[in-house]
């Protein structure tokens, strides 16, 4: 599959829990033995993984929130989606 | 102002169906009436008031306890991501959905091997086939399954079979964990220990391994560290970041923190793990740098390494308070290698030595 597919749905990896730290507030990824601290750029996107919605979805609903070009979002929204599939903690929908 | 801590490890049972002679339980535990519901119930409240977000549920065998689905609901509800460590025996398809149903995030089954002779002759009794069935239920149940084996001389030339095991059973995750010298394992040390040969060996295919299922399976491959040149960062610093509660309720600083024979440790029963954590003896010990002794204190590594393990310091030198041997810059580095030595490397296998369980 050609990674910048962008048919393709995300969602978290049964094991990754996305919690919000009750002590400092921030957005969190827990995993067996692991965390990742989000920071609010990696939460909208993570928070959007849900195995329905497609990255270029994603793209379109940050491309309006945050009234920016969708264009100029997909280059770190694919790098941030390729490294948490790289570390394990998102697939894709089959 | 005290660190935070992230992690707890709850020791719910010393109770163990499996005799494998490298475990790092206490070969002879003091006496006393495990934790009951209620109890554990409040050390989670009161881990996750203190910050922690990680619960692992282990033991001993987790699964003897007849109120697991309550204590992994209490877990979850205080907010806490839940971990079962388990042996599998006793978990079938209902108490898998049951456990799931509570709440439970994530399994990690131990296999001893990758084929049944030699699995059981580790475990000393007939585990492998129920632990074949126990990840099958666990799968099918919809829960995540990791797998943790424990390398060591006997099974570490089965590496590449028992990678195969893992991706045959659908695991997400791997921890190699080469045999650490702890409890009954340091008992067993003189058949446990490998070769260098074999762990340089293990580590080319772990290594192999990693690259080729990255994104689908992770490896997490642990050190065998009295091969190496520099120590473990043993728990990130003593005191800094985990808290073990024993089955009956001692707060330990790590797991193996009652082989430093002058320390005494506070229980959850009399004090709160708050109190504890952040006023106890035992984890203000060797908390920060204040104690540490040359090298270590001087030496710019101490803060990645912390000084490696207090416990194996205290087993292998005597003194708690000594730079791990395992340090080539500490002056009892000599005492691991005439243990790894020439003499280690030509000798024959032996039969273990198995885990007498406590009655």
């Amino acid at each position: 599959m050609n990674s910048s597919d962008l048919s393709r749905r995300p969602v978290l990896a049964s094991h990754v829990r996305l919690k919000i730290d009750p002590i400092t507030g921030d957005p969190i990824l827990l995993f067996p033995e692991g965390m990742l601290m989000l920071n609010s750029t990696a939460h909208e996107v993570v928070r959007r993984c849900d195995g329905r919605t497609s990255i270029d979805e994603i793209a379109e609903q940050l491309a309006e929130e945050f009234d920016a070009a969708k264009e100029a979002l997909l280059l770190d929204l694919l790098q941030n989606i390729e490294e948490l599939s790289q570390r394990n903690l998102l697939r894709f929908a089959e | 102002m005290k660190p935070r801590p992230y992690v707890l490890l709850a020791e719910l049972t010393y109770g163990c169906p499996l005799h494998c002679p490298y475990c790092s339980n206490p070969v002879s535990a003091a006496p006393g009436v495990e934790l009951d519901t209620e109890e554990w119930n409040r050390v989670f409240r009161q881990a996750a008031q203190l910050g922690i977000l990680h619960v692992g549920l282990s033991g001993g065998e987790p699964l003897l306890r007849r109120d697991l689905s309550e204590l992994i609901a209490a877990a979850h509800d205080a907010g806490l991501y839940t971990n079962l460590i388990t042996s599998g025996l006793g978990l079938d398809l209902p108490r898998a959905r049951q456990l799931r149903a509570a709440g439970l995030d994530s399994i990690q089954l131990s296999f001893q091997a990758d084929e049944e002779a030699l699995a059981d002759e580790i475990a000393d009794t007939r585990a492998h086939r129920h632990k074949l069935r126990a990840a099958a239920a666990i799968t099918e149940a919809g829960l995540p399954l990791s797998l943790n084996v424990v390398l060591h001389r006997t099974n570490m030339d089965r590496l590449a079979g028992v990678i195969a095991l893992a991706e045959k059973l659908g695991a997400h995750r791997l921890e190699l964990a080469n045999v650490q010298f702890y409890g009954w394992a340091l008992t067993n040390r003189k058949l446990l220990l490998p070769t260098r040969a074999q762990t340089q060996e293990a580590l080319t295919i772990a290594q192999l391994a990693q690259d080729r299922l990255k994104g689908r399976m992770e490896i997490v491959y642990v050190l065998p560290d009295y091969f190496e040149d520099r120590p473990k960062p043993c728990m990130q610093g003593w005191g800094m970041q985990y808290l073990t509660v024993s089955p009956t309720g001692h707060v330990l600083p790590c797991p193996n923190a009652t082989s430093i024979p002058d320390l005494k440790f506070e229980n959850a029963r009399l004090q709160s793990l708050q109190q504890i954590w952040n006023e106890s003896e035992s984890f203000n010990r060797f908390r920060g740098e204040a104690w540490m002794p040359l090298p270590c204190r001087e030496c710019p590594e101490r803060t990645v390494d912390f000084g490696g393990c207090r416990c194996q310091a205290a087993l292998l030198t005597g003194d708690s308070s000594a730079t791990d041997p395992v340090c080539g810059l500490s002056p009892h580095h000599f005492l691991l290698q005439s243990i790894v030595g020439e003499e280690n490397e030509l000798r024959e296998s032996q039969s273990l030595i198995a885990r007498q369980n406590p009655s």
